[in-house]
């Protein structure tokens, strides 16, 4: 059993040391992988994170940097307090859920937070400057803040939408810039930073049912509705799975009794006006067909469908200035391909119901899409940081291409047929901007139970050269009638010249 | 006797009365470079603080370079053949622990000391100076090594009473019972207990390799080390891994694991060893993970610090924070750790966390500079150890040195969030007596056994020996 080993010779241990040597060299430089990844690639994010304490630090001793709106009206500014120092006072309710607040006793929130580290002049977010800046004698230099919003724009849409909750996400489509970003109910952040009136103004926002801290813009997941068939006619007509041609020959027969898939029913309400006809892409969209959306849904399959949504920015927090929630296709784990469960699920989310969850920001980034010829640019809020050193500016960057010109032109005419044609018009005509060609979709969110469903617009003007996109959501407003006429209202204000 | 050529007749040497001295230039050079940089460092802490050009910690900075200089007087008066560049490697690791320990808020640490109050900077200087006369005492003295080969396993009954010990006299520090209090000094045997074991293991895989690298045990068709053979040492890994659980101290279990298996690896040369080992160590990972609540917050917080950024992950989110703050060039000695509300926002920045510190205030640049120093102590020990005479010898180097390298290791990895964070200290820059002591240890015996192996015992002729010369005038 036992075996002994022939020779009594002695092998040096040495070479056994080299290697042991070696190993621990490459941990090492493990180690100093490790802290380049941190002191250089992550310093950045690190440095500015609001909980990092030379970030609260500063905050307690440094007057912040303004924020100012596309047109130099001041969003954010300092008041004087009576023993020293200074707290912050904001031009409205109309911007508290995107600018949010900094007080001394709440901390910050919106883009107060996220920029905290660059209003209180910690950081240039130029790494270079940044590395000098310790040299200076005052190293301090907050930065003004100068947005791409538009205050009477965001004024205007938060007066539209009224009483109601929802949010209204306008950008322009060729350079991602936010022109206004509302989210209702609001509340008075001026009233939280003023030390006086802090605690009652905090006890107030966070009694409101409708939680106004919430920015519904960004971090609100709705049922999208109608107005997800962009997404699935652009994975179809980018797949080939359909061309602007295509008929499905069950279709009319499908609307008076509805579509039968496994045993669920697809049911729709546009007979009256189609009767027999077996409807092309276009005038599927004009009336909103879910029969042929859920068809086409089926065509493209759960894995195209579900990757057309990702390179839209589905699946993952968008690049933004503020922190996004990932709007979703499906809650996943199915394996009926893109992590849908079954063809039931997967034809239900072809015209947005099933798990589909969408921010406004999402699907206004999907109307822009369809007007940017396919490129998705990066969308953004902050345009220039101005500190003593000078001023940095944030250039409109391609952030994603997600369809060719054709498609994406193929969509558009859809969509512009949509608020124009004769059909259309039953559903989408409030969205038109008077003596400008429009496009847009609506969309009626079923939620399930009793309650009235989410009202859904989103859609562009002017088609040839869209100047803005637009998505807008009404929690509770009944069909996109609502939603689309409140567009309309909307864009036509800022395309009229008013809203700049 | 004739000079030929590379060989330097030691009849040459200049001797002064009985001792015979040995000029070591290259120590003395990089030992002058070390006070340089130590006094820019100063001056630069200096002049942040004040604003003006002076030196902050000056006279604590005199004294160590001072105790530096002295100990290499010692070195050049012994005459032996010993590495040069150890000395000043540590000597500037410690420097850098000094200036950081100055820098720091001196009532981190309230050491009462013979009757007098000490802050943190004037604790960890006493222990320096004690550290740096060990190291070079042992230097000197140790030429024997007899006594450490031949009596292994009292070393290892030693040792296990040691940290039995803190279970009658220990105190209990954030969850894990580290300290053992005699009288007014208190003490960490877990840091005297990686030498010992270090030494027990030289011994015993020495007197053992040749069965331990050759021998089979065939058990079917497999080739099965001689598991009989490994029992005594397994059996005495075991007892120390279970006392270090036992008492949560993670990070010394991880060292003693570590360098257990590469002293196995380097002493027989099988990959198999490893690699059992390993399979035992993700195993008894798992193990832990399940039993210990210990181990399962220290897991989830190396995961996802960020999710308890206010609870238990604080301490290891504020370290990459620091980090990010010192960037490629660092804030500057005195310059970084943001103190709001009076408080250093790093716990035990002075011990386990010290190398967040560095990485803040020196940046990049220095943290590598300090790894550098790290990497050549590793060249220097294991070169020791490949021109040892014997096996005993060559593997003790090694083991000493791996224990410094692995341990410094074990803790950048750990404040650099690339494994769990365990306490431990990082080498001859943390505070803490017990750590820069059994690390002096470690110095010491590298340096005598640099001496191209330590001499064969004195000849019977030997009333003129140089030893019986020592043991002479002590008698007198």
């Amino acid at each position: 059993m036992t075996i002994g080993g022939s020779s009594a010779s002695h092998r040096p241990v040495g070479p056994n040391v080299v290697r042991v040597a070696l190993a621990l060299v490459v941990a090492f430089a493990a180690l100093a992988a490790g802290a380049g990844y941190w002191q250089v690639f992550q310093a950045a994010p690190l440095s500015s994170a609001p909980d990092n304490p030379a970030v609260v630090a500063a905050a307690r001793n440094v007057v912040r940097g303004r924020i100012l709106d596309r047109g130099g009206r001041v969003l954010a500014s300092n008041v004087p307090a009576a023993g020293g120092g200074a707290y912050r006072a904001y031009a409205d309710a109309s911007i508290a859920p995107l600018i949010g607040y900094a007080s001394s006793l709440y901390g910050t929130a919106g883009l107060e937070r996220a920029y905290n580290a660059q209003l209180t002049g910690l950081q240039t977010g130029d790494p270079v400057a940044d590395a000098l800046r310790k040299f200076q004698a005052t190293p301090d230099d907050p930065a003004d803040l100068t947005l791409s919003l538009s205050l009477p724009l965001q004024q205007k849409a938060v007066a539209l939408l009224g009483a109601d909750r929802g949010s209204v996400v306008m950008l322009d489509p060729s350079t991602g810039e936010v022109l206004a970003m509302a989210s209702t109910p609001t509340y008075d952040a001026s009233a939280i930073a003023d030390p006086a009136t802090a605690r009652a103004a905090w006890a107030a926002v966070q009694a409101n049912a409708g939680h106004p801290l919430l920015d519904r813009a960004i971090q609100g997941l709705y049922v999208p509705g109608s107005v997800f068939k962009i997404v699935t006619s652009l994975a179809a007509l980018g797949s080939g799975a359909i061309t602007p041609s295509t008929t499905y020959p069950q279709q009319p027969g499908a609307e008076r009794s509805g579509l039968v898939i496994s045993g669920y029913r697809v049911v729709d309400g546009h007979h009256l006006f189609t009767g027999n006809t077996a409807l092309d892409f276009t005038q599927a969209i004009e009336v909103s067909c879910n029969i042929y959306f859920a068809l086409t849904g089926l065509a493209v399959g759960g894995a195209g469908l579900a990757a057309e949504a990702g390179r839209l920015g589905f699946g993952s927090p968008l690049p933004f200035d503020l922190p996004t929630a990932a709007s979703q296709v499906t809650s996943g784990g199915g394996n009926f391909g893109g992590g849908f469960k079954d063809p039931v699920e997967l034809a239900n989310a072809a015209y947005g119901q099933a798990e589909v969850l969408v921010t406004p920001l999402q699907m206004a980034l999907v109307a822009a899409a369809v007007a940017n010829d396919g490129v998705v640019m990066t969308p953004h809020l902050v345009t220039s940081l101005t500190t003593r050193a000078g001023v940095r500016t944030v250039n409109p960057s391609p952030w994603r291409d997600v369809a060719t010109p054709v498609v994406a032109n193929e969509v558009k005419t859809a969509m512009e047929q949509a608020v124009e044609s004769q059909w259309g018009h039953y559903f989408t005509a409030g969205a038109a901007v008077p003596g400008i060609p429009t496009a847009g979709k609506t969309g009626t969110a079923q939620l399930g139970g009793s309650g009235e469903p989410n009202s859904w617009f989103i859609g562009f003007a002017p088609v040839d050269h869209p100047a803005v996109a637009i998505a807008v959501v009404i929690e509770g407003g009944g069909s996109g009638l609502r939603a689309a006429a409140l567009a309309g209202e909307l864009m036509t204000y800022d395309l009229k010249g008013l809203g700049s | 006797m004739s000079a030929l050529a590379g060989t330097r007749p030691a009849a040459r040497r200049p001797a002064i009365g009985r001792l015979r001295p040995r000029f070591r230039r290259r120590e003395l050079g990089l030992l002058a470079l070390v006070a340089l940089a130590l006094l820019a460092g100063s001056l630069s802490l200096g002049w942040e603080r004040a604003g003006r050009p002076e030196l902050a910690g000056g006279g604590l900075l005199a004294i160590y370079l001072g105790t530096l200089a002295l100990v290499h007087l010692g070195q050049v008066l012994a005459g032996r053949r010993t590495d040069q560049v150890l000395l000043p490697v540590v000597g500037l690791l410690g420097g850098i622990g000094l200036l950081m320990m100055i820098r720091l808020p001196q009532d981190l640490v309230q050491q009462s000391f013979g009757g007098a109050s000490l802050g943190l900077a004037q604790a960890q200087l006493i222990w320096l100076v004690l550290a740096l006369v060990v190291a070079g005492s042992l230097a000197i003295v140790v030429r024997n090594d007899t006594w450490l080969r031949l009596y292994k396993y009292t070393w290892a009954a030693a040792g296990i009473a040691l940290l039995l010990a803190t279970f009658v006299l220990g105190r209990n520090t954030n969850g894990a019972t580290l300290d053992i209090r005699l009288g007014p000094v208190s003490g960490q045997p877990s840091e005297l207990l990686k030498v010992i074991l270090v030494i027990f293991l030289a011994a015993y895989l020495s007197e053992n390799r040749p069965l331990l690298a050759e021998r089979s045990w065939l058990v079917g068709p497999f080739r099965l080390p001689p598991l009989p053979y490994l029992i005594p040492m397994i059996a005495m890994w075991a007892i120390a891994i279970l006392i270090v659980v036992v008492q949560r101290d993670l990070g010394a279990a991880l060292l003693f694991f570590a360098v257990f298996l590469l002293l196995l690896y380097v002493a027989t040369g099988r990959g198999l060893y490893v690699v059992l080992g390993l399979l035992a160590f993700v195993a008894g990972s798992y193990v832990a993970y399940r039993l210990f609540g210990v181990v399962r917050e220290r897991f989830d917080v190396w995961l996802d610090p960020w999710a308890t950024a206010q609870g238990s992950g604080y301490q290891v989110v504020q370290a990459l924070y620091a980090f990010g703050r010192g960037g490629l060039l660092g804030t500057g000695l005195g310059a970084g750790l943001p103190s709001v509300g009076g408080q250093i926002p790093l716990p035990e920045v002075h011990t386990d966390m010290v190398f967040a510190a560095l990485g803040e205030e020196l940046g990049l640049v220095g943290i590598l500079g300090v790894l550098g120093l790290y990497l050549v102590i590793l060249e220097r020990g294991l070169r020791i150890a490949a021109s040892a005479a014997d096996d005993f010898r060559a593997l003790l180097a090694t083991g000493l040195t791996l224990v410094v390298a692995v341990q410094a290791l074990v803790i950048a990895a750990g404040n650099l969030k690339l494994i769990p964070l365990t306490g431990i200290t990082l080498p001859f820059v943390s505070y803490g007596g017990s750590s820069l002591l059994a690390n002096a240890l470690v110095v010491g015996l590298l340096l005598a056994l640099s001496d191209r192996g330590v001499e064969p015992p004195p000849p019977p002729r030997a009333p003129g020996g140089r030893l019986a010369r020592l043991a002479d005038r002590g008698a007198r």
